[in-house]
């Protein structure tokens, strides 16, 4: 519980950074021209909030029927890179992370708390059309793209090895990699020709199994939320 | 600001993230959630760690109820483990055999091991199973009632519980064996019953006033499973089954309510478990629950205590509930292991 109160806590911290950051950019730098025409290259940085929305199997035999699992939120740094094909079609890449998912247990086990835990980063390529004019300040967008979600150092824990294997060795995790479909809403508004701040959800329809040492596996669709932030600069 | 230059930084950066991402996954924090100092069970044979491994037992390489081996099989050996706590050594040991061809071995009480658990022990009755006080030949289980299990603890640790003790009780199933014996001689099955109910109360009465009273925090009580859903049971008849049922049912209801609103007690129903594990075997990876792994015409004596891997009645016994007619297999006390800590885990005790 501790470690989810950190995890918010510095996700307050690094929005309203966030926020600050972009109000301080806008006051500086003022505007007047706000191009975002046919091949511009833009790089942008932020934070990132994936929020899986998990909806899981049951855990293989031998176990307590109906054992599942759920998967935490996790926020951490991005980057965005963005390049404009045409006035209206833009090419966005996302690079995060890593994010740090705690696993709860879920349905049979619900209420054992966290049971292991995995950090990923999931690199995503949308294709978007922004709407308005390229001289437009506020440009809202729609999006779809491919996510590969990369996951390592996953994580046991002593409740995991004594629910799946008790008196023997440490129960291990190992979640499979996966590629998702990404559908992208978003907005971006400049502040000035250069400098611009970017809103981006992103829902992710992926699934992936996991496996455990002990020979148990679980399916599960995970499904994130993605809500990112950031600020740019237009080259 | 369009050359193929610009790809440069985002090379550099996926190539960094890709990197970052290699390593391996590890345990994790195996460490519980309360440090617990030590382990003291209370039970019977199914909580027993090595009573009887003497003598002739200890030769045919037998001391657990179960399918013996190197390592220790039985739930609370696995429970110790996952608390972090020593392995649990029987605290007491001996045979006090009238079969001619078993000789007797002198009981001694071991310090510093708190298994108390014997094979054969009640709740209260000092004479269980295979006590040499009944008609010979007995094997001479010690059965010390859990009642004395308890008075032994607390007269060697100076009339308390430690607070970071992790104190295990599960018995009952020796007082449905000897119950239904008592009904060959005559009584009544209705007093069997009642003896059932009088048995759990007392249970829950010992592990209020002797254990939670003398200091202990965590004390995990099992109920008993369902004796009647066991090759022993299957083996009579459907009447018998029932009559054994209701004696569990009773026991179990006056255990529960005689812990009931306590917090240093954690009640595991492993009655209902165990039901749950013979109507859904598969969930379990279970593939029989109805017939004994071990090979009872191969093994010395016709119980899992002598029984070994050369005692099988199949190479691969994968999946057996029972090593015996109600003794576990290795398997179905880890199953049982894996419950009791589910339900300790829930209860932020492990």
């Amino acid at each position: 519980m501790k470690a989810i109160t950190m995890n918010r806590r510095m996700e307050t911290l690094m929005k309203l950074a966030l926020i600050t950051g972009t109000a301080v950019a806008a006051v500086l730098v003022g505007g007047t021209a706000h191009a975002q025409s046919a091949g511009n290259w833009s790089v942008s940085l932020g934070a990132n909030n994936i929020s899986p929305k998990v909806k899981s199997g049951d855990l293989s035999a031998p176990s307590l029927p109906g054992t599942k699992i759920d998967v935490k939120d996790a926020t951490a740094a991005f980057v965005t890179f963005t390049y404009m094909l045409t006035d209206h079609v833009a090419v966005q890449t996302f690079l995060g992370g890593p994010y740090k998912h705690d696993i709860v247990g879920a349905g049979a086990i619900e209420g054992v708390g966290k049971i292991g835990e995995v950090r990923q980063v999931s690199p995503t390529v949308v294709a978007q059309y922004r709407f308005l004019e390229a001289q437009s300040p506020l440009r809202p967008y729609a999006g779809l793209g491919v996510t590969y979600a990369y996951f390592f150092k996953e994580q046991g824990s002593g409740a995991l090895t004594a629910i799946t294997n008790p008196g023997g060795t440490p129960t291990r995790v190992n979640a499979d990699n996966a590629w998702g479909l990404s559908p992208q809403l978003g907005a971006v508004y400049a502040f000035n020709d250069r400098w611009f701040a970017d809103l981006s959800v992103i829902k992710t329809f992926i699934k992936n199994t996991t496996h455990l040492s002990s020979g148990q596996s679980i399916d599960a669709k995970l499904d994130p939320l993605s809500v990112g932030l950031t600020v740019g600069y237009r080259f | 600001m369009r050359e193929i230059r610009s790809w440069a930084p985002f090379a550099a950066v996926l190539l960094a993230a890709t990197l970052a991402a290699c390593g391996g996954g590890d345990d994790g924090d195996q460490t519980p959630r309360v440090a617990y100092s030590k382990m003291v069970s209370f039970g019977d044979s199914l909580s027993d760690v090595g009573s009887y491994r003497v003598g002739a037992i200890a030769q045919l390489g037998g001391g657990e109820y179960s399918i013996n081996g190197s390592a220790g099989v039985n739930w609370t050996e696995l429970l110790a483990a996952s608390a972090h706590v020593a392995a649990p050594c029987a605290a007491q040991t001996g045979l006090q055999s009238t079969i001619p061809s078993i000789p007797a071995v002198a009981v001694v009480d071991h310090a510093g091991c708190y298994g108390y658990g014997q094979g054969g022990s009640r709740v209260t009755n000092p004479i269980g199973v295979a006590n040499a006080a009944l008609p010979a030949p007995q094997l001479g289980q010690l059965t010390d009632p859990v009642k004395n299990q308890i008075l032994r603890h607390l007269a060697t640790s100076g009339g308390t519980f430690a607070a970071d003790d992790l104190v295990t009780v599960l018995a009952g199933g020796n007082d449905v064996f000897m119950n239904l014996a008592a009904i060959q001689q005559g009584l009544t099955p209705t007093d069997a019953v009642t003896a059932m109910a009088t048995a759990g109360g007392e249970l829950g009465a010992y592990v209020k006033s002797m254990i939670v009273a003398n200091g202990a925090k965590h004390v995990v009580v099992v109920n008993l499973p369902d004796v009647s859903q066991t090759p022993f049971a299957y083996a009579l008849d459907l009447q018998t089954q029932g009559l054994i049922n209701t004696m569990v049912v009773q026991f179990n209801t006056q255990l529960a309510a005689g812990v009931a609103g306590t917090p240093e007690v954690l009640l595991v129903d492993a009655y209902t478990q165990g039901r749950d594990q013979n109507a859904r075997p598969a969930s379990y990876a279970l593939t029989n629950v109805t017939t004994p792994a071990c090979d009872l015409t191969k093994t010395a004596l016709p119980t899992s205590l002598v029984c070994t891997a050369s005692t099988l009645v199949a190479t691969d016994v994968t999946g057996y509930e029972f090593a015996d007619t109600v003794h576990p297999t290795p398997f179905g006390y880890s199953l049982l292991a894996r419950f009791v800590a589910e339900n300790m885990i829930k209860n932020g005790w492990l």
